[in-house]
């Protein structure tokens, strides 16, 4: 007996020596150092990856995260240096850069930022992009199954109509979801003050009714099995929906829209910086970023990829949202620490 | 032996005493007791603007979990753990009894195909819940087919897919210590009841049951208390709608990043662990068989 | 007459039940196996585009997931090692000595079983966060090994129960030291307990979901990997290597059918 425990316990090790074996069998390939890249789940395509490990041998580790919250706690918790580069929305960006965890980027190392879009350059959040350069970003906009939904909808407002219960897929983000309720009572995505909280935490509960999923990473899911057949999600995970399930119809709101722009950042402590910048510079390289958007179509800072991609990306509103939406929408910004605190009560109360 | 010689042998056992008992008090000092007294310590102390941790006093924590929102938070996944366990055990009595009772050699087979799921991955087999629960899986498509129903059923996100989740994750917690005191079982009681003229319900519910309470509660405790913590089953088949105190102490070290108030929510939770416990062995439980 | 016939729908009713039951246990896994064959290559893999095993050939590509799964195996075997050592030395220990603070000791060993994984998780996380510990292999199998070793004790324990203390006597009265003792006549004896502790703690840290996704930092083990594909849709390379898991734990299972198992397991 004692024989056969042996004999188990070497099968067991030999197969997990193997496996680790094949796993880190590319990971020595990586020559010329590692990058421990920390992004979004479903935003850089592992194609994309390998095509970087290929040409450059720098071995990437990446790890994905669902929320800007859920990043900014685990670069803080883990060791420093754990990640080279993050990648934060707007808002995230200038508080991240308050609180001093950002490293300033080379531009001379970074030669393809020219083809970022003018319109891009120098945002509100980081001024003379010192800390970021823009990646992709997006709209929150409405999704509609039209054969499923007969009710008109053009307004984040009519999300909260009692016909639609029990039929609506949201975002699992409490800034996108309580700033789309205050932007549907014709206030801002930022509001601060308690009394018009008190209101909208009010109208938020309507929402409880109808909404039958919260999913951030891929709320496309339920849209395409009909498990949900209208909601608020990415303007791109309407766009990948709708590749599945043509019934779908994506929808701008008429309150103006809530906006968000991802941004490639490198932590203070990296120790890879070297490697960072060209891993930047490699994602800003347009046909690199035409293959990030024919596997994520979301809107682009990146022009020359935006020429590239042609007219049937171009003209795709999911995938890339006319100017005067852009123009009408809304940046969520950095609140106060007690504000957020009522912010995560209503949450709290919507989710229970 | 001990008594005769005290002094010596106090000194030839100190060492082994200490090498065979040291590596555990090591190990149960430093990565569970002092990280539980840190948490106490932590949801008493305050986060700056940005969330991070100040050792300074307060009781602000828990004021807040006073609030009538957390308390139903609370109750609610008290609920939940309620119902889970009274599934478990309804549904696992009867399986463990005949399991147990089963005299051909078909018993071992019978109680391995209990085990051998929970060898696979438990998040894939809940995810693998998802895809036969939703609008286009395998159950609305087969009834479909059948034409008994012309839409498919909703069956997914909603309290009743969690509490399905959590009797799917769990049930081998029950299984396993009922199966052990009904095989325990002493057939001999068993005939002397109905030859005594007990009719078989009676055998049941005056012998057979008193005899397994020692299964039923410890299963019970250990499906009861899992279940208050298990947040990945209502994140998945709970669409996020049905929050539990564990998708609410996730959120506050994950998201919220208020790492104070999620330490204050922890220890509420170590509180009402205890307290079943407690209550575990009032009802004159052994936590010999907590261990399954 | 009758007696027979309401014993015969006793046991059809009986069957019955079984029946639905092992269906219950087994729906998902008959999910995976049969999301493993489909052929479908879009995002969320919920539609079934036809048969086909190229998931089973293109998952030896998929490095990350075979990597993650290789970090499984690795941290269960070192804390089902270490745990089973520290476990069964502290099970003889504490059933033969007196010493001070052993009630408390014992009071202790239920902590880890008794209290929720998360909160465990989280205060592990604060605690190494706190003293920076890097999060990785390392925290992952310390964290293992505290949640193991209570089990391996438990099972060890219910073996020293009915164990005969004359024995080791014996030995010693004919020579033998207390390591020759212990190796040649403790050891043995409690072999079956001490592989049913075993076989719990290897269970045990395999599947932990909740410790590990606190403490794990950038090691990712085969759990936390699909829990990261389920956001996406659990892809069929996935179900590909879990329904190979399945076949290899059944294996396993037929293998040591006359060995630890037996014995082992029954002591639970």
């Amino acid at each position: 007996m004692k024989k056969k425990v042996l004999c188990l316990l070497m099968i067991v090790c030999m197969v997990a020596m193997l496996l680790t074996g094949c796993g880190s069998g590319s990971d020595k390939a990586g020559s010329n150092g590692e990058l421990n890249i920390f992004v979004w789940t479903e935003y850089v395509p592992e194609s994309v990856i390998d095509k970087f490990e290929k040409e450059t041998g720098i071995k990437v580790n990446m790890s994905t995260y669902s929320s800007n919250e859920d990043m900014l706690s685990k670069v803080k918790s883990e060791a420093p240096g754990a990640y080279d580069i993050v990648q934060p929305s707007d808002y995230m960006v200038a508080q991240m850069i308050s609180q001093d965890m950002l490293k300033e980027l080379d531009f001379e190392k970074l030669p393809n930022f020219e083809n970022i879009g003018e319109s891009y350059k120098n945002p509100s959040y980081d001024p003379g992009n010192v800390y970021s350069v823009p990646y992709m970003g997006g709209a929150g906009a409405i999704v509609v199954n039209t054969k499923k939904i007969d009710m008109e909808i053009d307004s984040y407002d009519d999300l909260f109509d009692p016909s639609l219960k029990g039929q609506l897929v949201v975002l699992d983000d409490f800034r996108a979801i309580i700033g789309m309720t205050s932007k549907s009572m014709g206030y801002s995505f930022n509001e601060t003050d308690e009394a018009v909280l008190e209101e909208v935490s009010k109208k938020l509960m309507k929402l409880k009714d109808n909404v039958v999923l919260y999913d951030s990473d891929s709320p496309k899911s339920a849209l395409i099995s009909g498990d949900c057949n209208a909601g608020m999600i990415w303007s791109a995970e309407v766009a990948m929906a709708m590749e599945e399930n043509p019934d779908l119809e994506v929808i701008y709101p008429s309150e103006g829209p809530y906006l968000f722009f991802d941004n490639w950042c490198v932590t203070k402590e990296s120790k890879n910086y070297e490697n960072a910048m060209k891993f930047i510079n490699f994602m800003m390289d347009p046909e690199n970023m035409a293959m990030v958007l024919e596997e994520f179509p979301y809107l682009c800072a990146n022009e020359k990829a935006i020429e590239m991609m042609g007219d049937e990306y171009s003209s795709n509103p999911a995938k890339n949202p006319p100017a005067e939406v852009i123009a009408k929408g809304e940046y969520v910004q950095n609140l106060d620490s007690d504000v957020l605190d009522i912010y995560s009560h209503m949450w709290t109360k919507l989710k229970e | 032996m001990r008594k005769k010689h005290s002094r010596h042998e106090w000194r030839s056992n100190t060492l082994p005493a200490l090498v065979m008992v040291g590596p555990v008090t090591f190990i149960l000092a430093f990565l569970v007791v002092v990280p539980l007294i840190f948490v106490a310590v932590m949801s008493f102390c305050q986060t700056d603007e940005y969330y991070n941790v100040v050792f300074k006093f307060t009781t602000e924590n828990y004021a807040k979990l006073i609030s009538p929102d957390y308390l139903k938070i609370y109750a609610q996944s008290l609920v939940i753990a309620l119902i889970t366990t009274i599934l478990c055990i309804l549904l696992g009595y009867p399986f463990s009894y005949i399991i147990a009772r089963t005299k051909s050699k078909k018993k071992r087979i019978l109680y391995m195909l209990v085990i051998i799921p929970f060898w696979t991955n438990s998040l894939i087999r809940i995810y693998g819940w998802r895809s036969f629960l939703g609008s286009s899986g395998w159950l609305n498509s087969i009834l479909m087919k059948l034409n008994i129903i012309s839409e498919p059923l909703e069956l997914l996100y909603k309290t009743g897919s969690t509490v399905l989740g959590m009797v799917y994750c769990l049930i081998p917690f029950m299984i396993l210590p009922l199966y052990t005191a009904i095989e325990k079982l002493d057939t001999s009681l068993l005939e002397a009841s109905s030859d005594l003229g007990a009719k078989p319900y009676k055998t049941f519910f005056e012998v057979i049951i008193p005899l397994t309470s020692g299964g039923i509660f410890s299963g019970s405790i250990m499906v009861f208390i899992p279940c208050l913590g298990y947040f990945f089953v209502s994140n998945i088949l709970g669409g996020g709608n049905t929050d539990m105190i564990g998708n609410l102490i996730e959120r506050q070290f994950k998201s919220a990043n208020n790492w104070p108030l999620g330490a204050a929510l922890s220890i509420i939770l170590i509180v009402v662990t205890l307290l079943l416990v407690k209550g575990y062995q009032k009802l004159g439980g052994d936590m010999e068989d907590l261990g399954v | 007459m009758k007696r027979k016939r309401k014993a015969k729908v006793k046991k059809f009713v009986s069957i019955l039940f079984c029946v639905l039951m092992y269906l219950f246990l087994f729906l998902p896994i008959m999910v995976i196996v049969s999301g493993s064959f489909n052929a479908t290559h879009t995002k969320p893999y919920l539609s079934w585009k036809g048969f086909t095993f190229d998931w089973y050939i293109k998952l030896w590509d998929n490095t990350s997931l075979l990597a993650s799964f290789g970090n499984t195996m690795i941290i269960a075997v070192v804390s089902t090692i270490v745990a089973t050592i520290i476990g069964t030395l502290a099970a003889i220990g504490m059933y033969r000595y007196r010493f001070k603070g052993k009630g408390i000791l014992n009071g202790l060993l239920y902590i880890p079983v008794v209290i929720p994984e998360i909160v465990i998780g989280i205060a592990l996380l604060t605690i190494f966060s706190r003293v920076n510990i890097p999060r990785g292999m390392l925290t992952l199998i310390l964290a293992h090994v505290s949640f193991c070793v209570p089990f391996v004790i438990f099972n060890v324990r219910a073996r020293l129960s009915g164990y005969d203390k004359s024995i080791e006597e014996a030995s010693m009265d004919l020579g033998a030291n207390r390591v020759v003792t212990f190796f040649e006549v403790t050891l043995p004896v409690l072999m079956p307990g001490i592989g049913g502790g075993a076989l719990l703690a290897f269970t045990l840290s395999i599947d932990d979901v909740i410790i590990s996704y606190f403490v794990n930092g950038q090691t990712k083990t085969y759990p936390l990997k699909v829990m990261e594909s389920i956001k996406s849709g659990v892809a069929p390379d996935v179900n590909a290597l879990s329904t190979l898991i399945l076949i290899g734990t059944i294996l396993l299972v037929v293998f040591t059918q006359s060995g630890i198992f037996k014995k082992g397991k029954k002591e639970d």
